[in-house]
Formats: structure tokens, C-alpha cells, sequence
């Protein structure tokens, strides 16, 4: 009896979590509708393999698929997603679309590093292009999409830096001159965004302080909350968080406790439900943007891999988010700052530091 | 700067970023008290966090989204129940297929509902119980600010997990339910041969655990957050288990171990806004929750003796 219902138990529990684990393993998004009068026809299959994150992130997957749709529409390109629930995924998804003979194909994050680098040389006639990922050494058919992360952190605390001094501007800003920043995991595109960030608060004004506080998580939105609030106790008003979830939570503790949040990789107006006004801008990074210009590369016939590129302010990479519904009450001076600081780093007579 | 770092909000961070564990290490020491390893409970958690929010957006209420939440961790806790108590499997083995079943159910969930994985929209979240104004300036000032920010500023499960570990605590101890509670996880042939019905014991108590997961998955959405990410509970479950362990296998205890974990925290995320006076690396902070973890569980800190039968099913003899 013990036995034979252990069994059957076990029996259940095995399928429930392989029931889980088949969830969503592998998506097919919709086919779009055809029109072939317009598009032009080209016979490159581009896909993408999304991180843990998955489709609906709002953030580096959800961009990258924007990249590919894109391409889709405009170059007439065939695309495919594969999400992965695991890291053990990666490799698996990127096998598949190998095997099925896309080209390029993107993997979508810097934890998949080693897996491109393993997979890659199996796969000689294919492209594969690395989000976020620095490779060394970088194989002839591989490509590695890196940001300055630091020109983007740079304009939003050239917002931060001047703001945080105009008390008049809004009843939010305090006169104590000091702004925060909510890091996730201490990661190089991470550290990047601060770097910048200090460094532009420090160009426009040298005697505001930044504060920083590491949560050592991307998706911990209780502690962004309270690494939000210990900042804010701390004299911060406007607090720029490069967090991922986590710092959906240190929106929440600004637009709780009355200060100021600038947004991180999209424009986070959008993607933070009911923020407002909470919210100064947000430092960008246009995957879609390089995403879409690999794929045109490889339609055009141009595509080169072996080689790290770096998408910065001046190839449109990275940026800053509009305003919304600050537009109206930005100061001037806020706004003209941050186009002279980015024609100053786009002009290259202004180079962003990337660590502190 | 110590003026600064030792603030009343300092101790409120700690007291809220320990209700989520504390009120799941709460109900683990009831679970295991009765002689069933609840390794569930990270999953239980997530499943409530969620179903929290997706009630609570359909229905426009948190307290109904609180509700549901508590409803569907009493589920998946009945799961854990039937498998570890009546079919008499592997209580850890059964654990972890709750625990991973809830990763999976709650993203397969989230695109069925709301079309996309990641983060779901805001409610509106739980006010804090009682509203006061702020003192005035002096000493009376003051300390009316420490007292209202460190104890009265809180949201209501806050005081929900402060009261039941006060209320388990004596109930395991002082009432006759205790004393069969605990006979069950120390020697439950003897309990069952002076009549106390084993299985209906330990159910009852793995619901009391559900129920209480449920409650800390709802803290963490309902009152904290107002929205559910995936995996956003990211191992406080586990942490709870350790909590339980460290407070010895009782509520209080369970309480105020996580109380610490909850203060590692909280000092932690202060302590980085002076890295320039310590120059330390913020990772040593973010490592102290669990180091303390590990010490406890290297049995450091005092010997700490798990209740007889803990982990081992129990067949009457029919």
C-alpha cells in the first residue's frame, strides 16, 4: 500500500513539475500578417533568444523583439523568438535556431556569454550577435552589441544635478543638494550607469553629493522600496535607479515619499503602471536600435562579425526619454544643459567616464 | 554620522523587511512542531503574492485580493498535506515540486491573465493602520517620533504577525492544542496511542502554515510592492525556514530570528549611503543576513534540537 501510493504521488509531482517547467519554454509569437506588394523580399531569418526576463519584460527582450519587428516590417526579414525560463534554456534555444538555419541570431543578455562562445564555432555559416555581452576573444561569426551605458547616466544626472538645486521648480526638491542612485547586481552596465550619472551630476554641479545603494537583485522590489526610502532619509530628492524590477520598487518609495525618479534601459513612463509625474526622464538604452541596424547589415550583405561594437549618443545607441509630464514645467536651463551636454559627448570634446 | 544611520526609519525598514519572512517562519514553526517539513513555503508564498494581485486588480480591493491570496496558499498547502501526510511521501521531495510547480504556475499564469510575463499593473497598496500626526519639536517631540515611526506606522499584517507569534507562542505552550501539537513532531505513536488523531493534527497544522505564507505573500504585494513580478519572493522562504530553525522551532522565537534577518537588512541598505566614511564594500553588507543564516544552521549559536519526528510520515497502525 505505502509503496504503490508513493509512487502514485511521486508519479503526479513529476508531471506537475514537468507540466511547470514545459510552460512557455518556447514561444511561437503570432505570424505576422503578409503583405507582399510592399515589403521587400529578402531571404535573411533573423531570431532571438530572450533571457530569463522573457517576452514582456519591457526591457532588454521586449526592445530587442521591438528591433526584430522592425526589420520584420520594413526589410521583410523572417523572424522567431525563443524564450528561455532557465538559464539551462539558452543553449538549447540556440541550437534549435542554428539548426533551423537563422542568421543572425541575437542572445538576448550578459549571462549568456559562455553559451554564444561555446555554440558559436559549431555553427560557422551563421551570425550570432551578443546583447550586452563584451566578448574576448570574439569569433569571425560573432558580434557583440555593447552600450555606453555612461552616456546615457551622464544626461539623466545632468537632469538630476541641476535640478536638485531649483527648489523653486518643485515642491519635491529640497535644499539639500543630494541625489541617489539604486543599483541591482553590481555588473559592469550597472557600475556603468552610475559612473555617468556622477559624472554628469558633478559636471553641472560639483557640490551635490550622489548617494549609491546596491541591492544585489534585479527583481527584489520590496528592498528598491527601502533602498528608495533610506536614500530619500538621507536627504536624496531625485533618485535614478538602473535596478530592473527592483527598481519599480524604488519608484513606488519616490512616488510615496514625495521625491523624484528617473527611469532606466526604456522609457519607464510607460512602463511603470500609474508613476505620473513621479517620473524626470529615463536613461535609455536603443537595443531595438542596434538590433535593427544588425539585421539591415545582414540584408545588405554587410554583416561583419569578429568584432564588439559600442552603440553610444552619437550611433543613437543609448539616450535620454522624454520628458511626459515634466515637459511643461522643466526648467529651461534643465533642458538646455542636457543638449549641450550631449552635443558636448557626441562632438567627443566631453568623454563619460565608465567607472567611478 | 551615527545619528544618522540609527534613525527610527531605520528600525521600521527592519520591521518590514522582516514581516514577509517572519509571518511564513511563523507558521513553519507550528508546521514542524507538528512533525512535517514545510520547504514550501517560498513557493506558497509566490502562489499568494500573486493570486493576491490578480484579485485585488479584478475586484478593486486589496483586502479581497489579501483574501484570495490567503485562500490559494491554504491550497497548495492542502497539496503538500495530502502528500506528505496521507500518502506518507518525502516531505522535502513534496515541498520542491510546490516550490518549482509555483514558479511555473504563477508565469504561465501571468501571460493567461495578463498577456505578459514580468510585471503585473499597480494596485493601490494597504495604508498603514493608524495614521498619526508628527510630534512636535524638544525631547517629547522626539520621542513621540520613535515611538510613532518604530511602532504605530505600520500597515495591518504587520501587526497580524507581531500578534500571532505572541499568540502561537502561547498557544504551543499553554493550551492543550499546543501540547498535542508538539507531541505529534516528538513522538506520535505515543500521541496516537493516548487517542489524539495524528493526521488530523498534522493537517491542521500545515494549513496553519499555509495561512500563514498566504499572509506573507499577501504583505509583500498588498501592503509593500502593489505589484507581483515573477519570482519576487526571491528566497525568502527559504530564509524563513532558516528563521524558524534559528528561533528554535517556536513562533516568538521564529519571530525575532527573522526580526534580525529582517535588521541585516535594513542596516545594510543604510550603511551604503556613508561608503564614503566606511570603506566597505557594500557586498559585505549584502552578505550579513546570510552568514547569520549559515551560522545558525552550523548550529553556532547554541544547539538547536529539531522536534523528534520532524520529516518522518507517520502510519497509524490499522
Amino acid at each position: 500500500m505505502r509503496s504503490k501510493s508513493s509512487k502514485i504521488v511521486a508519479l503526479l509531482l513529476a508531471l506537475a513539475v514537468m507540466a511547470s517547467l514545459a510552460v512557455g519554454c518556447a514561444k511561437t509569437p503570432a505570424p505576422a500578417p503578409t503583405t507582399p506588394a510592399e515589403t521587400p523580399t529578402t531571404d535573411v531569418k533573423a531570431a532571438m533568444v530572450t533571457d530569463v526576463g522573457g517576452l514582456g519584460d519591457k526591457s532588454f527582450n521586449d526592445l530587442s523583439y521591438a528591433g526584430l519587428q522592425r526589420a520584420e516590417k520594413e526589410l521583410g526579414v523572417k523572424i522567431q523568438v525563443l524564450e528561455s525560463k532557465e538559464p539551462t534554456d539558452y543553449e538549447s534555444n540556440i541550437n534549435q535556431l542554428a539548426t533551423a538555419g537563422y542568421s543572425p541570431i541575437f542572445a538576448v543578455g550578459f549571462l549568456m556569454t559562455d553559451t554564444v562562445t561555446k555554440v558559436a564555432p559549431q555553427f560557422p555559416d551563421v551570425n550570432f550577435g551578443g546583447i550586452d555581452i563584451f566578448f574576448d576573444p570574439v569569433d569571425s561569426n560573432v558580434i557583440g552589441l555593447n552600450f555606453k551605458e555612461q552616456e546615457a547616466g551622464y544626461l539623466a544626472g545632468v537632469v538630476a544635478g541641476k535640478l536638485t538645486t531649483m527648489t523653486d521648480a518643485d515642491p519635491r526638491i529640497n535644499d539639500k543638494k543630494v541625489v541617489g542612485f539604486v543599483g541591482g547586481m553590481e555588473i559592469p552596465p550597472v557600475q556603468k550607469f552610475e559612473a555617468g550619472f556622477v559624472a554628469g551630476v558633478k559636471s553641472v554641479n560639483p557640490d551635490v553629493q550622489v548617494k549609491s545603494v546596491y541591492t544585489g537583485s534585479f527583481t527584489d522590489a520590496q528592498k528598491g522600496i527601502e533602498a528608495g526610502k533610506s536614500l530619500i532619509e538621507g536627504g536624496a530628492d531625485i533618485v535614478f535607479a538602473a535596478a530592473g524590477a527592483t527598481g519599480n520598487g524604488t519608484a513606488k518609495a519616490c512616488k510615496d515619499n514625495k521625491a523624484l525618479f528617473i527611469g532606466v534601459d526604456s522609457d519607464q513612463y510607460n512602463t511603470i503602471d500609474g508613476i505620473g509625474d513621479t517620473i524626470l526622464t529615463s536613461a535609455v538604452k536603443r537595443v531595438d536600435n542596434a538590433v535593427f541596424m544588425t539585421v539591415k547589415e545582414a540584408v545588405d550583405g554587410t554583416i561583419k562579425g569578429g568584432e564588439n561594437k559600442i552603440f553610444g549618443l552619437a550611433e543613437d545607441g543609448v539616450g535620454l526619454a522624454p520628458y511626459h509630464d515634466w515637459d511643461a514645467k522643466m526648467p529651461q536651463e534643465v533642458k538646455d544643459s542636457v543638449d549641450k551636454a550631449k552635443a558636448d559627448v557626441i562632438a567627443g570634446t566631453v568623454t563619460v567616464p565608465e567607472s567611478k | 554620522m551615527f545619528s544618522e544611520v540609527v534613525t527610527p526609519e531605520l528600525f521600521a525598514s527592519a520591521v518590514r523587511l522582516a514581516t514577509p519572512i517572519a509571518l511564513a517562519a511563523i507558521g513553519g514553526a507550528v508546521c514542524e512542531r507538528s512533525g512535517v517539513v514545510n520547504i514550501a513555503m517560498e513557493g506558497l508564498m509566490l502562489i499568494s503574492a500573486f493570486a493576491g494581485v490578480a484579485a485585488a486588480l479584478l475586484f478593486g480591493n486589496a483586502w479581497i485580493g489579501v483574501f484570495v491570496a490567503v485562500l490559494a496558499s491554504v491550497l497548495f498547502s492542502a497539496i503538500h498535506a495530502w502528500a506528505s501526510i496521507n500518502l506518507r511521501a518525502d516531505q522535502v521531495i513534496s515541498g520542491t515540486a510546490i516550490n518549482i510547480l509555483a514558479l511555473g504556475v504563477t508565469g504561465f499564469l501571468m501571460e493567461t491573465i495578463f498577456g505578459h510575463p514580468g510585471t503585473t499593473d499597480t494596485v493601490k497598496t494597504i495604508k498603514p493602520l493608524m495614521d498619526l500626526p508628527a510630534g512636535g519639536g524638544g525631547v517629547l517631540g522626539t520621542i513621540w517620533q520613535w515611538v510613532d515611526v518604530v511602532f504605530l506606522s505600520y500597515t495591518p499584517l504587520v501587526y497580524v504577525g507581531m500578534f500571532s507569534a505572541v499568540f502561537l507562542t502561547w498557544a504551543m505552550y499553554r493550551t492543550r492544542w499546543g501540547l498535542r501539537l508538539r507531541a505529534l513532531g516528538e513522538h506520535p505513536r505515543a500521541a496516537d496511542t493516548v487517542g489524539i488523531n495524528v493526521l488530523r493534527g498534522r493537517w491542521v497544522a500545515v494549513l496553519i502554515s499555509g495561512f500563514m505564507a498566504g499572509l506573507a505573500g499577501a504583505n509583500l504585494t498588498l501592503e509593500q510592492v502593489g505589484s507581483f513580478t515573477e519570482n519576487m519572493t526571491n528566497g525568502r522562504g527559504f530564509i524563513a525556514l532558516a528563521a524558524n530553525i534559528f528561533g528554535r522551532w517556536t513562533p516568538g522565537g521564529a519571530y525575532m530570528a527573522s526580526l534580525l534577518f529582517g535588521f541585516a537588512d535594513a542596516l545594510q541598505l543604510k550603511l551604503q549611503l556613508f561608503s564614503d566614511v566606511i570603506k566597505i564594500p557594500p557586498q559585505f553588507f549584502l552578505m550579513l543576513p546570510y552568514i547569520l543564516t549559515v551560522i545558525v544552521l552550523a548550529g553556532v549559536v547554541g544547539r538547536a534540537v529539531a522536534p523528534a519526528s520532524v520529516g518522518k510520515p507517520y502510519k497509524e497502525k490499522g
